[in-house]
């Protein structure tokens, strides 16, 4: 009896393995448990007779069951996963779309090359232990001149194509500031002598001049430079301007020249050039050649400034250092004419700006390689 | 300040060239701006005879002629007039490059007829302007010289932009002492005689100024020359003044130029005949006076300017010009020759009110030798009888005798290295004093230093180290790097100005291109913007368009986006950060980021459609920027009230307290027409002056709890007043439960069919977060019900039927 039993069931194994092989789809392979393994299933129907025999038939027929639900089962997941990778593969192969098609959103915006200058140079000041002050562009003539030991009347005035302001009603005209000098008098005045020891600050900002040419504008920038201590001398003044013009420039052996020159409120003062080559174009290459770029002023404060102060010229003494902010921009980056700077011509800021993810630091580079 | 190679030696003795000179120059503080050597191109150039001229067979205009350089002949074409056989002529040989025409010189064939060479014009040659006709050399002239050796062109011309200290510099003298004192040679001594004069002085000096006011004219000298004939100047002194850009004019008068560019000391010379009176007189003009000046114009004199008047009136503007009565030319057989100090700043300030500019304002302005008053005297009568004969009369002067006398300053040596760093010998700083004409006298390690007369410009002993470390070279200053024991890597910037840096990023990233434009504009866009007052308008604007100081950014930027709408170029988002002004004292200018966005957010595309900016996308940029600048979005509060320049229905104001922290929206709809757009602009200004800087300035962060809960979401939709604010619905439901509910947004506004005149449906989306437990469909239901309920008391809003 057990054995006829047995060899029911394995036949009945046997048509639903092949059953599951020739299922058509995972419907159909559904249909198929249902009718096997399902209630009211084939395989099913054993387990519901077992009640007529004895309990070692029970265990033995019990058992086969189980053991041919199972091989069932195994056999339904396989053909699945087959099932589902075929569809799978079907539905990739039916999707493919035109990859050459794209669609913009938003454009990144960019930065205007000057606010990048500020930031390399800061970048590189800041390594030196500089923070950066400022102060206001207008200005009264004592912060602009006269506290920077130019007098009324100094022929150095003239060279300043100075912006005035309505007078008030005492007759003070303000100023608009020429250069970021007044802010030197600014900084050093709110300076607490007792608690200082060195200070060192860079100050960048815009600055006025009456004057509109090709290579004049009436507003433009410059960035100027404070280091007072009481053992600051000129070499001091030399080792940290070489080391911004070179990392700058980005140039490593980069031939810096001190050539004397003259500020009313500097002594010794001097003129700072660079290497370079001029080419027949007008083009330059900077660090190659033999000529000389004139590219920043700097001096040890005068004795005089710092006595306007309130400060000891025989303790302390410091230098300064000045630069035009436009011209140290187009000299690195090429660009070779001033007035688009402030033309806002949307084609010349995507071309000459840089993108606002493009951090300079020391650390990831100052030169805008990407942009 | 020009001089000449030549004119150079007479007071340098030296063994090196002019490339030497123009090298050190600069390392002196003399930056040499142009060295102009005409005779470099002209060397090739030679003499040449003209043997035969004949008619060019033919050409009407031009001669065929036969030249010979001593060696060889050539034939060549000419169309000068005043070719002729016999004269001697300055030819250019085949190959030779011709300056005046930037050509190289080909044989040729003109009209049939061969030409090997040119004979050429002073203009071909670049030595004048002069074209008519060829040149045409003393008959005496060797034929084969080089035009260089024949002209005497062999004098490069060095142009020296000399530092408004430098008065000294501005003559040649000056220069070759600097020179002379850097070890390249010798400072010549000046050929000068004394010459005490044989007659009193016809024209005597009085000084009519009050006794603290002497400093104007502290010192003035005079002398008369009689039986003078005053031709035109020697050749040599001609080209020399040719050549530093001062027109020869008469023996006398390019005598005292002369002068005044050999030693910087510019000299006054009136005609005798043509001066009323015997006595000049030193005094300040009045108000009302007029002077009739030597280049042709009527200046209308002011207060306090200092004038030299003979009893018919004034005539001279002291130091900065002569008068037109008194004026000598080639009539003038007696001039009566001044040389004075004035005070600097007294010259400078009339010279300025004037707008007189001239070569001895020039000099005077920048200081002249106190002692080359009495110097001069001696060394003009000198050149002065040489060139035009005569008699010399005994000096006049008038000197104040207690102002006399030269500065002095001491100095310790060792200041040297404390304040250059540069280690010299005390030997060779006393050299280089001695060389630039110092006097000192050394008491160990006091040195008592007397300034040279000429050098008004050092006053300090900084002065006294530049002048020793220039002369020994700025190349000996050691580079010695800023120290670092003091510093810790710290930020160059503050708060502030992470502010600025962080916003214009965050604006770049989100599409806004940062510009720059001009701290000024027209006083109409400046009143537009609430700005137009007084105090912020310039005086000397370069232009009607740049006359007043921003009030706001915005008027800028949209000028700037109408310039790029004008080249084509229709959607543009732009922001700036920069000063405005509100007044002129340092506190009312405002540091600002400022953008406007015009045109389309999204272009159309095979994907979308496109998609104008509105005031959703500026309020957004705004919040970004304020978030990612610190703002405390908390205390953030939104009011309509923004400045007139907005549209009043579509801008706002945010403000934090009472202090505003932004205005945005869509600018007014006049202001656009005013500017001739066609679109809307949307802007915004934000003043992160105003937003407070978080005192806590811990950087580790609060714990992070995450809730380990799922949230749950439920949706509402209510009929409200359509004018109710759709934030208030936000704030009510909130309330209904402020620890669980997180999140709630507004997915859907709608007005129209179904819903009541004057109601609008609001749709919103309430995000729960359980926090300790799950919660029961009881919870949830109650939250919802509190929800509806509150919206009811509070907004009268009904949950709308679906």
């Amino acid at each position: 009896m057990t054995n006829q039993i047995k060899e029911k069931l394995i036949k009945l194994s046997e048509e639903i393995a092949d059953l599951i092989s020739c299922s058509s789809d995972l419907i159909n392979l559904d249909e198929i448990r249902v009718l096997s393994l399902g209630k009211k299933g084939s395989v099913t129907a054993y387990l519901k007779n077992l009640k007529d025999y004895d309990e070692d038939t029970k265990k033995q027929i019990g058992s086969l069951v189980n053991q041919v639900k199972s091989n069932i089962n195994n056999l339904i997941d396989t053909k699945k996963i087959s099932f589902r990778k075929d569809l799978l593969n079907n539905r990739i192969n039916s999707e493919k779309i035109d990859i050459t098609l794209s669609s913009k959103e938003r454009e990144l915006g960019t930065l205007h090359p000057l606010s990048r200058t500020i930031e390399e140079l800061s970048a590189i000041f800041a390594d030196m232990g500089f923070s950066i002050v400022e102060g206001p562009d207008i200005e009264t003539d004592y912060y602009n001149f006269t506290a920077l030991n130019i007098p009324k009347e100094h022929p150095a005035r003239q060279e300043h194509d100075t912006f005035y302001l309505e007078p008030d009603k005492d007759g003070n005209r303000k100023v608009l500031r020429t250069h970021t000098s007044p802010v030197q008098i600014r900084t050093m005045e709110k300076l607490n002598l007792k608690e200082f020891d060195e200070i060192r600050y860079i100050i960048p900002g815009r600055t006025y001049r009456s004057d509109h040419d090709a290579t004049h504008s009436p507003m433009f920038h410059q960035c100027e430079g404070l280091v007072l201590g009481k053992n600051i001398n000129m070499g001091h003044l030399k080792g940290c301007l070489i080391e911004f013009c070179r990392s700058y420039f980005n140039v490593e052996n980069l031939p810096v020249r001190f050539r004397p020159s003259y500020f009313p409120f500097t002594e010794p003062s001097a003129e700072v050039d660079i290497g370079c080559k001029k080419e027949k174009d007008g083009s330059l290459s900077i660090g190659e050649g033999e000529d000389w770029l004139e590219i920043l002023g700097a001096g040890m404060i005068h004795p005089k400034v710092l006595e306007g102060v309130g400060i000891d010229p025989n303790i302390y003494q410091g230098f300064a250092f000045g630069m035009g902010l436009e011209r140290l921009t187009m000299l690195k980056y090429g660009i070779p004419d001033l007035r688009p700077f402030y033309d806002s011509d949307l084609r010349w800021l995507k071309h000459y700006g840089f993108l606002p993810i493009d951090n300079p630091s020391l650390h990831s580079g100052l030169n805008g390689v990407f942009s | 300040m020009k001089l000449t190679w030549k004119w150079l030696l007479e007071h340098l003795e030296t063994e090196v060239e002019i490339d030497q000179v123009v090298e050190i120059l600069p390392k002196l503080g003399l930056e040499v701006a142009s060295v102009i050597d005409i005779a470099k191109d002209l060397r090739e150039f030679v003499s040449v005879e003209v043997l035969e001229v004949n008619k060019h067979p033919n050409a009407d205009k031009l001669n065929v002629c036969m030249v010979f350089d001593g060696n060889k002949h050539f034939k060549v074409v000419c169309g000068a007039h005043n070719v002729k056989v016999g004269m001697i002529g300055v030819f250019a040989y085949v190959g030779t490059f011709i300056p005046g025409l930037n050509i190289t010189l080909k044989s040729s064939n003109i009209r049939g007829e061969q030409s090997d060479g040119m004979l050429c014009s002073e203009k071909e040659l670049t030595i004048s302007d002069k074209h008519e006709g060829i040149i045409e050399l003393p008959k005496s002239t060797k034929i084969g010289s080089s035009v260089v050796d024949v002209l005497e062109l062999n004098d490069p011309i060095i142009e020296i932009e000399i530092t408004p200290n430098r008065g000294d510099c501005l003559g040649v003298r000056g220069i070759a002492r600097d020179l002379a004192a850097s070890g390249i040679g010798t400072l010549k001594e000046l050929k000068i005689k004394e010459i005490e004069g044989n007659f009193e002085s016809v024209i005597n000096w009085k000084i009519d100024l009050n006794k603290d006011e002497i400093f104007l004219c502290p010192k003035i000298f005079g002398r008369s020359f009689t039986n003078l004939t005053n031709e035109a100047s020697p050749s040599w002194m001609q080209k020399r003044l040719l050549a530093v850009d001062q027109r020869p004019i008469s023996s006398l008068v390019d005598i005292t130029n002369y002068i005044m560019i050999d030693l910087g000391r510019p000299l006054h010379a009136y005609d005798i005949k043509k001066i009323e009176g015997k006595n000049l007189t030193v005094k300040k003009s009045k108000k009302g006076d007029k002077f009739n000046a030597l280049n042709g114009k009527i200046y209308d004199l002011d207060n306090e300017m200092l004038v030299i008047s003979d009893s018919h009136g004034i005539d001279d503007l002291a130091g900065i010009m002569g008068g037109e009565r008194t004026s000598i030319n080639e009539n003038t057989t007696e001039i009566f020759l001044e040389a004075a100090i004035f005070s600097p700043s007294s010259i400078a300030q009339t010279g300025r009110a004037l707008n007189i500019n001239s070569d001895a304002r020039y000099r005077f302005e920048r200081g002249l030798d106190y002692d080359s008053p009495e110097l001069v005297m001696h060394y003009a009568a000198l050149m002065i009888q040489k060139i035009c004969g005569g008699k010399v009369s005994k000096i006049v002067s008038l000197q104040n005798k207690n102002k006399n006398k030269n500065k002095k300053i001491i100095f310790n040596p060792e200041i040297i290295l404390k304040l250059s760093g540069v280690i010299i010998e005390n030997k060779k700083s006393l050299k280089i004093l001695e060389k630039l004409g110092f006097n000192v006298f050394v008491d160990n390690n006091n040195w008592n230093i007397i300034v040279p007369s000429w050098r008004s410009d050092i006053d300090g002993v900084a002065d006294i180290v530049e002048e020793i470390i220039r002369v020994n070279g700025y190349s000996s200053i050691p580079t010695i790097m800023l120290s670092r024991k003091n510093y810790i890597a710290k930020p160059a910037m503050n708060s502030k100005h992470r502010q600025s840096f962080f916003a214009t990023r965050i604006l770049a990233t989100r599409g806004y291109n940062e510009v720059i434009t001009f701290s000024f504009l027209n006083k109409v866009m400046a009143h537009q913007f609430n700005g137009g007052q007084n105090s912020l308008s310039l005086v000397n604007p370069i232009s009607s368009e740049l006359t007043d100081m921003r009030p706001s950014i915005l008027p800028n930027l949209i000028q700037a986006a109408q310039k790029n709408i004008n080249k084509g170029i229709d959607d543009i988002s732009l922001c700036e950060t920069g000063p405005v002004f509100k007044g002129d004292s340092p506190n009312e200018q405002l540091n600002t980021i400022s953008g406007i966005r015009i045109g389309n957010k999204y272009i159309r595309d095979w994907k979308k459609t496109s998609e104008k900016f509105d005031f959703y996308d500026i309020k957004s940029d705004v919040l970004e920027t304020l978030y990612s600048i610190g703002a405390p979005s908390n205390s953030l509060k939104i009011y309509t009230d923004s400045p007139n320049y907005f549209h009043p229905g579509r801008s706002a104001t945010f403000k934090i307290g009472i202090n505003i922290i932004a205005n945005f929206g869509e600018i007014h709809p006049e202001i656009i027409e005013f500017y001739g757009l066609k679109s809307s602009v949307f802007g915004f200004e934000i003043f992160p002056d105003n937003i407070p800087i978080p005192k806590n300035n811990k950087t580790a962060r609060p714990m992070l709890k995450i809730a380990s809960l799922q949230p749950i979401t439920r949706e509402f939709a209510f009929i409200v007043d359509s004018l109710l604010e759709s934030e208030k619905v936000i704030q009510a439901a909130k309330s209904a439960d402020k620890k669980l509910i997180t999140d709630i947004i507004i997915y859907d506004i709608y007005e129209g069919t179904n819903i009541p005149e004057g109601k609008k449906s609001i749709a919103i989306k309430v995000t729960i977060q359980p926090i300790l437990e799950s919660l029961t469909d009881k919870d949830l239901e109650q939250i919802s019900s509190n929800i509806i309920e509150v919206i009811n008391t509070k907004l009268s809003g009904t949950l709308r039927e679906v």
